[in-house]
């Protein structure tokens, strides 16, 4: 079998988007964590930058590693979503949810185009901050900073450049709470496709799921909207 | 001429015939199964199991049913149980006593030697139906749970919650998918069997109809085995399915097969009453409600009062009054009657006047709304969404409805027809259960007739013959393709006024009031009159429709009513001829001055077998012998 | 007394599979409160027929929930507003006087449109077919008493079991997915001895004959269970996953 039949099969599909799902929440949690230092001052959180860019070897693994991930999470999404419209050619006239049991929710429903604004975000952001002024490829000495004796990326002001425009700010938020709608429906799903799932816990963690997804979205939004509006 | 059928009972003690027929029989040599095809027609509890088991032993088998799936036959719809004397809860259970209730509940209008073999396999069928997966209700220490049912005095009934037939019927379907999957059964589903073609002599083929398509479809094998059901919707209304029929067994009759004891039908006392006159079926409630519910009418004719307005004085618990010692667990054939007769005297309650009370409020009273909750729970949630009514609080309404035909194919020991090579189970044939059944013995007999007795008497047939190939192109089956065209083609030229469903109300109607619950010898005649004047008028001014060629249920219903309405005529006949009553056969005439079924067993301990003939239908009887019972008068005082 | 009602009824109607279908409006003055939803169906057909037109197909059996013949949409829902019902268990007592009814066939690619409401579903048989049994030939069993079930176990399976094989869950997932309806068999067979031996095969085999029928995948939004008439859980889909896995390692 074996790998070919698994990856192919409808439940492998589901394990891979479940298991790199949950990696990539896993990813965005630490990255928004990471994020909260700018408010520990610009220093701390250059400090942080540098400490990730210095572990070398071990970043390029994670890296690729992330980048994996999202290929096969991206991949076996589209796979789903073809998959679904080809399993029914002709829609509905009058569709709706009977509610109760039911998990269906915008959020559901929407898993492909708020995966697919991810993506396409995701390019993007990679482009402004780790491709941006300063970064690999893109030598820049005004975006040298020294801390505490070490000479580093001063990614603070990048980011501090960046969200003193508005559509920037204001369309990054927008995507974040397309993040959360992501992780709304996806957390719990993931667990439910790893067969981790028991119907008496089935709506606790649909709640959790949705108030992780808050969480995390809230953390990555409050950053930038506090640049913004000058507060740190 | 009439003449005194035999029906092939193997010699010795009761207790060995069926082992000594297992001894003495023909055996097909394996290689050759596979060269042996086998028509199984119906996907029920008898077919779903024959046609499983007979491709096991590696015969050529070829499935057929009306629904789009074999699971969706009306076997899924049995709720209460299923019998067997294994005796787990040590009350005193044998198969001698399974055996005699079982003759006894018929009263005694029913074979031993058949019966006999009946209580001996049920036992294996448990053991089986286990090992496929069958879910059963089970005991805290993970032992199988039995309760009594139908009145009965040990508990010998194996359930799966409401549901037992569901699951007996998908253990069946199940062992049937692995053989489709390994090719050993060939599926036709939406296909309806048209008619028998019989060769030299001998059952050799069908013809079906695609429900899809209209296409005709010819068949060949060396042996058909029908396990096409009960003949129920003749009323009309009943707790059948929709799609149940005689058509098969009609056809088969038709050809050769005598049609045995028509008449009896049983009338299930615990149904949900008809609404009204677009009522289109009629739902069951497991008897088992009897155990807890006492039923009652007001004493007064025409009291209008709300039932929790009528005061104690005021009612007539009439089965506790009439049965003390039974109560209102007296059989299904008593229970029936007794509320027939009460709303006979004006006493019925409801908006049409036809239903009694089902009363829990004494048991809720004494044992609380829990226990009474987890007793019938699902039931009275089933009742509240079909009347709107909470049976908590107010009594349920219930009435008497059609539920299952004793009569059916004659068959012989061996459950081969008077056509030889055409075997007939479950439901379909005379079966076992003379003129009552007892309640969860349908689908015991479903699955022994295709599980532990067909793969036996099949080989023999099948050893003992020689079948030389026969071809689709022969005549006998030209001639029966075309017969079947020929009707449908009239049925869609009629183009009257009149629907198929008007027709078949009607017939109901008729059948229901004169060939019903009791039955006068005047009523016969003026239904056997009245049916055939409706059956003039059928071909006449019915009303179908569409084409032949797409799917059509309208064009399918009108064959099966055009075969009702002949069939409607015999039953009147044969309860004519039956001056005697017996289990759910009842004659006015014929009754003690209590008001109970008077049987004649010195004229009427036999079988009615009909034969159908160009000059009508002609009576052959099967002689009863009794060795090893004693008849007696059932009582329930 | 039972209140009489006047219906309006969108139905789809298609001639045949490969016919072009559409919606037809009829008007049905004297239904009532006490029908059920496929009475109300054949007051239209008698109706229709009275007219010479062709009935309304639709498929029905039992009328009692149980055989899984029955299944339409419902102004948007499988079986109707009332859950863990079939639709032939659906009184109009549900409806009021003046309402309009959009009614329309289960649509999947796997459940190809037979002619107006009827859809072929033998789909389902192909996937009990692929393993959805216990392989024991008749005779072969040994005493019913012989291997203990815990109770729990034996109540749960026959919660998995009471499946009707109706086709909801397909026609109401948003993927025309088959999942619940085959992992309920899977779930089912895992919890009792007699399916252990091959429970390996029967989990690989059913899933893969599934996935050739053409059904979506399944995205977890459980509105299966919200339209199954015997309420089966999705915790069938949550095992069928875990006995995939173990057939993978194993
Ligand atoms: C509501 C209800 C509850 C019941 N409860 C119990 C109970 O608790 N215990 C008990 O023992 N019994 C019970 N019974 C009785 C029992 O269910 C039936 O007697 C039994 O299931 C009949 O099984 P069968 O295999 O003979 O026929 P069926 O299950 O009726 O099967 C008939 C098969 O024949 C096919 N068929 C019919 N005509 C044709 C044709 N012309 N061409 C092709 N195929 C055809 C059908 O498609 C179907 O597959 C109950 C019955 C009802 C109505
Ligand atoms: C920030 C990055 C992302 C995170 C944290 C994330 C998280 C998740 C999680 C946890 C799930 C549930 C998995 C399951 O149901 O088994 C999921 C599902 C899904 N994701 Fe993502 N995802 C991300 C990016 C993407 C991207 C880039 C796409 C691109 C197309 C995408 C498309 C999907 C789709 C279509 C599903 C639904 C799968 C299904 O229908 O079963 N996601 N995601
Ligand atoms: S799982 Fe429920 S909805 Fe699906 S086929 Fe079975 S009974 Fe119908
Ligand atoms: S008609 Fe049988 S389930 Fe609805």
């Amino acid at each position: 079998m074996r790998l070919s039949t698994l990856l192919n099969s409808p439940i492998g599909k589901k394990l891979i988007t479940g298991i790199t799902g949950l990696g990539l929440t896993f990813f965005v949690l630490m990255h928004m964590v990471g994020n909260l230092s700018m408010f520990s001052g610009d220093d701390a959180y250059n400090e942080y930058a540098h400490f990730l860019a210095s572990l070398g070897p071990l970043l390029y693994a994670v890296e690729a590693g992330l980048v994996l991930f999202f290929l096969a999470h991206a991949v076996n999404g589209f796979k789903i979503w073809i998959g679904k419209r080809k399993a029914r050619p002709q829609a509905y006239a009058v569709y709706k949810s009977a509610g109760g049991p039911s998990m269906q929710s915008s959020s559901s429903r929407s898993m492909i185009i708020t995966g697919i604004i991810l993506l396409v975000f995701l390019v993007f952001h990679l482009i402004s901050f780790k491709f941006g002024p300063g970064g690999p490829g893109n030598a820049d000495a005004s975006y040298l900073t020294t801390v505490n004796g070490v000479e580093m990326r001063d990614l603070a002001r990048l980011v501090r450049e960046k969200f003193a425009l508005s559509w920037y700010t204001f369309g990054y938020t927008a995507i974040m709470l397309l993040l959360v709608a992501h992780l709304r429906h996806g957390v719990w799903s993931a667990l439910q496709s790893l067969g981790a799932m028991r119907p008496s816990l089935s709506a606790l963690i649909h709640t959790i799921g949705g108030l992780l997804g808050l969480g995390i979205g809230l953390g990555f939004i409050v950053m930038p909207l506090a640049i913004y509006f000058g507060l740190i | 001429m009439s003449t005194v059928l035999d029906p092939k009972i193997p010699a010795g003690p009761l207790k060995e015939k069926w082992d000594n027929y297992k001894n003495t029989i023909k055996l097909v040599n394996p290689a050759n199964k596979r060269k042996h095809t086998v028509l199984v027609v119906g996907t029920g509890l008898a077919g779903g199991s024959a046609a499983a088991s007979l491709a096991e032993l590696g015969y050529n088998v070829k499935s057929f049913c009306i629904q789009d799936s074999p699971r969706r036959a009306h076997s899924i719809a049995a709720q209460g149980g299923i019998n067997a004397a294994k005796n787990y809860p040590n009350d005193g259970d044998t198969i001698w006593r399974l055996f005699y209730d079982t003759i006894k509940g018929g009263d005694y209008r029913s074979r031993e030697a058949n019966v006999y073999r009946l209580a001996q396999v049920s036992n294996n069928i448990i053991d089986q139906c286990v090992a496929q997966g069958v879910p059963f209700a089970r005991e805290y220490g993970g032992l199988l749970d039995n309760r009594s049912f139908g009145g009965a005095q040990v508990s010998r009934t194996f359930y799966a919650k409401g549901q037992t037939g569901q699951q007996l019927l998908l253990g069946a379907y199940q062992a049937m998918s692995r053989q489709i999957g390994a090719g050993n059964i060939e599926m036709f589903s939406r296909r309806e069997m048209l008619d028998l073609v019989v060769v030299d002599g001998k059952a050799r083929g069908i013809i079906t109809r695609n429900l899809v398509t209209g296409e005709y479809e010819r068949h060949v094998g060396d042996a058909v085995l029908l396990c096409t059901g009960g003949y129920g919707n003749v009323y009309y209304l009943s707790t059948n399915a929709k799609n149940s029929n005689v058509t098969a067994a009609w056809r088969c009759h038709k050809r050769g097969a005598y049609f045995a004891n028509p008449c009896y039908t049983q009338i299930h006392p615990t149904c949900i009453p008809v609404s009204g006159d677009y009522q289109s079926k009629l739902t069951l409630m497991s008897e088992s409600l009897r155990n807890d519910g006492r039923v009652w009418v007001p004493k007064k004719q025409g009291d209008t009062r709300r039932p929790q307005d009528i005061p104690e004085e005021d009612r007539d618990y009439y089965l506790e009054r009439k049965y003390p010692s039974f109560g209102n667990l007296v059989p299904r054939d008593v229970a029936s009657r007794n509320a027939k007769m009460a709303t006979d005297e004006g006493r019925g309650v409801g908006e049409t006047g036809l239903a009694v009370y089902l009363d829990f409020k004494d048991s809720i009273n004494r044992l609380g709304r829990d226990t009474i909750e987890a007793r019938y729970g699902n039931l009275f949630e089933m009742y509240e969404r079909i009347t709107g009514e909470n049976p908590y609080e107010v009594p349920m309404r219930i009435f008497p409805a059609v539920h299952y035909t004793m009569g059916g194919l004659w068959v012989d020991y061996e459950l081969q027809s008077t056509v030889p090579g055409l075997f007939v189970l479950g439901e379909a044939n005379f079966s076992d259960h003379g003129a009552n059944r007892l309640g969860a013995s349908a689908l015991m007999q479903g699955l022994a007739d295709g599980y532990f007795v067909i793969p036996y008497t099949l080989g023999n047939y099948i050893a003992n013959q020689s079948l030389p190939d026969v071809s689709t192109d022969a005549d006998a089956f030209g001639e029966a393709e075309s017969a079947a065209d020929a009707r449908i083609q009239k049925l869609l030229s009629v183009n009257g006024n009149k629907t198929v469903m008007e027709f078949h109300r009607e017939l109901g109607r008729i059948i229901w009031d004169q060939v019903g619950m009791s039955r006068t010898a005047g009523g016969l005649r003026q239904a056997i009159d009245q049916v055939s004047a409706l059956k003039e008028e059928f071909w006449q001014n019915v009303c179908v429709p569409g084409e032949p060629t797409t799917y059509n249920k309208n064009l399918e219903f009108a064959g099966r009513v055009a075969d009702f309405l002949e069939l409607g005529e015999l039953m009147a006949r044969d309860a004519l001829s039956r001056e005697e009553s017996c289990g759910g056969h009842f004659r006015e005439e014929y009754q003690t001055p209590e008001g109970e079924a008077l049987r004649n067993d010195d004229e009427f301990t036999h079988v009615s077998a009909w034969e159908h003939t160009a000059s009508g239908h002609v009576l052959h009887k099967e002689n009863l012998d009794f060795e090893n019972v004693q008849l007696t008068t059932r009582s329930y005082k | 007394m039972a209140h009489s009602m006047n219906i309006t009824l969108k139905v789809w109607r298609q001639a045949g599979p490969d016919a072009q279908g559409g919606f037809e409006t009829y008007s049905v003055p004297d239904a009532n409160e006490h029908m059920s939803f496929l009475e109300l169906l054949d007051v239209l057909n008698e109706q229709l027929i009275k007219e010479g037109k062709e009935p309304v197909e639709f498929d029905h059996d039992c009328r009692e929930g149980i055989c899984g013949s029955c299944g339409v949409v419902i102004d948007g829902v499988a079986h109707g507003p009332q859950q863990r019902t079939a639709c032939c268990q659906l009184h109009m007592r549900h409806y009021k006087d003046g309402d309009t009814i959009v009614i329309e066939p289960w649509r999947a690619e796997g459940f190809p449109i037979i002619k107006d409401l009827v859809v072929d579903r033998q789909a389902f048989d192909r996937i009990i077919a692929a393993g959805g049994y216990v392989s024991v030939n008749t005779g072969a069993a040994q005493d019913a008493n012989s291997i203990p079930i815990p109770k729990d176990d034996a109540d749960l399976a026959m919660d998995y079991a009471t499946c009707i094989g109706c086709g909801a869950c397909v026609a109401a997932c948003p993927n025309a997915s088959a999942s619940l309806f085959t992992a309920a068999k899977i779930a089912q067979l895992s919890l009792l001895p007699q399916g252990a031996p091959e429970r390996t095969m029967r989990v690989t085999n059913m899933v893969d004959q599934m996935a050739k029928e053409g059904f979506g995948d399944c995205s977890n939004h459980a509105e299966c269970e919200a339209v199954c008439p015997k309420g089966i859980s999705i915790s069938a889909i949550a095992t069928m996953r875990r006995e995939y896995m173990k057939a993978m390692r194993g």
